[in-house]
This record gives C-alpha cells, sequence and structure tokens, in this order.
C-alpha cells in the first residue's frame, strides 16, 4: 500500500527556497568555470582585433550618451542641493571638491556601471542566449571552435578597456556639470569651484577609479556572457537569462564598490 | 567502417533516452534514423558530434571532422555567408591563419557551387529563405572535408520542392565527399529518397534495423505502423 504525504506549505517553501539556493550555486558556478576557461585562453588571444574593436565600439560609443546623461545630472542633482546650503555656512570653497571626489570615488563609476549593465551587459546576454536557444552555440562547437574563447574574449577585453574610458569621460563631465550647476544655484564662480576641486582631488583617488572601472568592466560583461551562455528553453529562457544577467551584474558591482571601499577608504 | 556505435545509453534526468542502441555505418553510406518525436533520434546526433556526454556504450569513429547540419540551419544571422561558411576556417585554432583571403573566397565559391547557390556570399541568413538557409548551413558543414556528415531532421519545415532539392544535395555530397552520413528525419520522402539503411526508435530503443525496401513492406508491427501512420500500434504517442 502506498502513503501519500500532502505537502506542506512550509515544505513547498524549503523545496523554493532549495531550487532557488541550487539556481545560484549553479550560476556562480559556471561564472567561475567561463571565467577560468576565458582566462586560460588569453595567452593564445582567441579573437581578432576587429572583433574587439566591433565590441569597443559597443561599449563606449553606444553606452557614452546615456552614461554622460545619467553621470551629468546626478551631479547636478548633488550640486544643486549642496552648493546653496554650503555657500551660506562659508564652506563654498569645498563644493567642488566634494563634487569631485563623489564623482571619482563613486558616482562616476558606479552610474557609468549601471548605464552599461541597463545598455550592454542585457545586450550581451540577451545575444547569447538567442544563439545559445537556436543551437547556433552548438554549431560552433561542433565546427571545433571553443565558443566560450570566441564569443567571451572579444566581449570582455572591450569590457573591461572601454570602462575606464567610459567612466573618465563621464567623471569629467560630471565635475563639470556641477561646475555650472552650482554657478546657478549659488553663484559659486568657476574659479572658486575648480581650484577646491584640485585641491580636493589627489592621485590615490583616479588610481582607485581606474582599478575599479577596470574590474566593473570585466565583471559586468563576464556576467552578461555567462547568463546568456546559461539559457535553455526558447524565449523565456532568453529573457530569463537577460534579467538573470542584469540582477546579478547590479548586485556584483554593489557588491564590489564596497569592497573597494573598505579596502581603499576605510 | 566510418561510425559505429556500440550500446549506446543516454539518461537525461533518471529518463532513459537511448537504451542500448547499436549501428554502424560505412564510408559513402547513409543510415537514416527514424521514429516519433521524442525518441532519442537527435540525442544520437549529439551523442555522435560531441554536444553532449554518453552515460555508457562506445562511440568509434574512424577519424577526421564530424560535421552537423542542424534542425534549422543555425547559421549565425550576425555573419554573411561568406563568414558563415568560411566560420571554421578563420577562427579554429589549427586552421587559423593557415589560409588567405583570396583562398577563403576559392573555397566558399566552390562549396556555394556545390550546393547551387553561387554569388550570395554577401548575403546575411536573414535576407534567404528556408531551403537556401539549409543549402548555405550544408556549404559550411562540408568546408572544412569532414568524414561524418550529421544530418538533424534536414527537411523540416519546408515545402516538399524544396524538401526534394536538399534530398538530392544530401546524396550529392555523399558522392562527392563519400562521408559516412546520417540523416535524423520522419518524413518518408527523405528515407526513400537519401538512405541506405534504415534504423527506427521507439523508447530509446531499436525496433527495426534494415533496408528502405525493408522498411515499405511493413513486415513488423513497427514498421507498419510508421508507414501507414495508424494511431494504434504497438508505439503509442505520449
Amino acid at each position: 500500500m502506498k502513503i501519500y504525504y500532502k505537502a506542506t506549505y512550509t515544505y513547498k517553501i524549503f523545496k523554493m527556497f532549495l531550487t532557488e539556493l541550487q539556481s545560484f550555486v549553479m550560476t556562480l558556478g559556471n561564472i567561475a568555470l567561463f571565467g577560468t576557461e576565458l582566462v586560460k585562453g588569453l595567452r593564445t588571444f582567441p579573437t581578432t582585433y576587429k572583433a574587439v574593436m566591433e565590441q569597443s565600439s559597443r561599449f563606449g560609443v553606444s553606452s557614452l550618451p546615456i552614461t554622460l546623461s545619467i553621470v551629468g545630472m546626478t551631479s547636478v542633482i548633488i550640486a544643486m542641493q549642496i552648493a546653496g546650503e554650503m555657500v551660506k555656512q562659508g564652506a563654498g570653497n569645498y563644493v567642488g571638491m566634494l563634487v569631485a571626489i563623489l564623482m571619482v570615488r563613486e558616482e562616476g563609476v558606479i552610474m557609468a556601471g549601471f548605464a552599461i549593465i541597463s545598455m550592454i551587459g542585457s545586450s550581451l546576454a540577451s545575444e547569447i542566449a538567442t544563439m545559445k536557444v537556436t543551437e547556433q552555440v552548438d554549431a560552433i562547437r561542433v565546427l571545433k571552435v571553443n565558443p566560450i574563447h570566441y564569443l567571451f574574449t572579444p566581449r570582455v577585453i572591450a569590457g573591461t578597456l572601454m570602462m575606464p574610458l567610459v567612466v573618465i569621460v563621464s567623471s569629467v563631465f560630471g565635475v563639470l556639470s556641477g561646475a555650472v550647476a552650482s554657478n546657478l544655484a549659488s553663484g559659486l564662480t568657476f574659479k572658486a569651484y575648480f581650484d577646491s576641486v584640485w585641491f580636493g582631488l589627489n592621485m590615490h583617488d583616479l588610481q582607485v577609479c581606474l582599478l575599479k572601472s577596470l574590474t566593473f568592466g570585466f565583471v559586468i560583461s563576464l556576467i552578461s556572457c555567462s547568463c546568456g551562455m546559461e539559457a535553455k528553453d526558447g524565449a523565456k529562457g532568453v529573457g530569463t537569462a537577460t534579467t538573470k544577467a542584469v540582477v546579478w551584474s547590479f548586485v556584483a558591482i554593489v557588491i564590489l564598490d564596497l569592497i573597494f571601499a573598505a579596502m581603499f577608504f576605510y | 567502417m566510418s561510425i559505429e556505435v556500440k550500446n549506446l545509453i543516454k539518461s537525461f534526468d533518471k529518463k532513459v533516452v537511448l537504451d542500448d542502441i547499436s549501428f554502424k555505418v560505412d564510408d559513402g553510406k547513409i543510415l537514416s534514423i527514424v521514429g516519433f518525436s521524442g525518441s532519442g533520434k537527435s540525442t544520437v546526433l549529439k551523442l555522435i558530434s560531441g554536444l553532449i556526454e554518453k552515460d555508457g556504450g562506445e562511440i568509434i569513429t574512424s577519424g577526421g571532422d564530424i560535421a552537423m547540419v542542424f534542425q534549422y540551419s543555425a547559421l549565425f544571422d550576425s555573419l554573411n555567408v561568406f563568414d558563415n561558411i568560411s566560420f571554421a576556417l578563420q577562427e579554429r585554432k589549427d586552421l587559423r591563419g593557415k589560409y588567405t583571403k583570396a583562398e577563403l573566397e576559392k573555397i566558399v565559391a566552390e562549396k556555394l557551387e556545390m550546393v547551387g547557390l553561387s554569388g550570395i556570399e554577401d548575403k546575411f541568413p536573414s535576407e534567404l529563405s528556408g531551403g537556401m538557409q539549409k543549402r548555405v548551413s550544408f556549404a559550411r558543414a562540408i568546408v572544412t572535408e569532414p568524414k561524418i556528415i550529421l544530418y538533424d531532421e534536414p527537411t523540416a519545415g519546408l515545402d516538399p520542392i524544396s524538401s526534394t532539392l536538399i534530398e538530392d544535395y544530401i546524396v550529392r555530397l555523399k558522392n562527392e565527399t563519400n562521408a559516412a552520413s546520417i540523416v535524423v528525419t520522419h518524413q518518408m520522402s527523405t528515407i526513400q529518397r537519401t538512405a541506405d539503411s534504415v534504423l527506427m526508435l521507439y523508447n530509446g530503443k531499436a525496433v527495426f534495423e534494415g533496408t528502405p525496401e525493408e522498411l515499405m513492406q511493413q513486415q513488423t508491427p513497427y514498421t507498419k505502423q510508421f508507414v501507414t501512420a495508424a494511431i494504434d500500434g504497438p508505439m503509442k504517442m505520449v
């Protein structure tokens, strides 16, 4: 005689939690595996400069307008909020410094990261996911080409190299936008603002900013490609892979940002 | 002997998809694997091409490249026809840099001529009909002169005339390359026009092995049900 048990809600919730945990560990494992395979393949540079340039144009040129808009507007908002108050309190000479430090240490790289995840990361994930569900990745394998080397290498190299450029341009734009906003909001002169910028910024900030943007570029492109490569089950799978790439990239760069802050500024 | 499969076993999530399958295909011969959907036909091709790992048994090939033509062509949609066909020659580790641009152009033109599509090198897959895409995928498959060619439902979704054309090209490629070929299909015309031998799978097991003529004679309940497309019979649709 068979005994049937009715699944309780506790059991169902526990099972759902286990499934999610399993999926989390599998994705993490896949990212690590793909990343290792990618780095191992870099010795032989298994791509072409043309492919890297194509992806670089996608990362740099395509993402720049939206990144500049986001960073510029964030900077304007910050400057508008603080400039008036600080000038009133006699601390006008520190406005430029504050905006510049915020831009270089945090806002520039984080906002550029968010913009690149939304625009480029999602597009990388959906592109590779579509190739996966339409058997194009299988076709690459059957033709004896390593899909990780062929698909990931140019995208991850481009992401890693272009992210610092995007961050530098957008941070400069953010500082300039802050100057205009401070001037309009509180009458702070450009000279006072930029004197304060030069006084406040140091080489350490710029070095950490560069290192952080290189890391973010690598991580965003690797996670996006990896999530795309995990896709299965047709159009739904492409959507799931894209969402996963965006969420994982967002969480990863926030965690990395925290680690950077603790390591270099604490 | 070009492909020999012995006691092949494969399961997915405890469900046995292939259970002790064995067959042989010689050079210059075509084996047609038939059966209802979900009978494990495409899994055989994926195992031979190395896309998935087997759970048991042996796959012995006589060396050389293995090419595969996918059910929906699987052309790289971001690359034009030239780059699709020359993909392996340009990107494969052992072949990269071996061919000049002029040599690649010559090879691609030859392969396109073989499939009757000369002069479409600059077109993208989205600009081609289903039949043309399939023929381009044939050209891509034979670019490295493989010893084994695997076709996964090559005539699926094509009109009868395009199907006939594709079947003719399968036979032509077999004659010109002398490759051992396996064609997974459930289309009777493809079996009759291309196959030298037929293997029928049902529930992961081989239920018939013989020639297309023997299949048509309907001497077993399985062949009778398949050929007459009867709902009643030993094979139950899930």
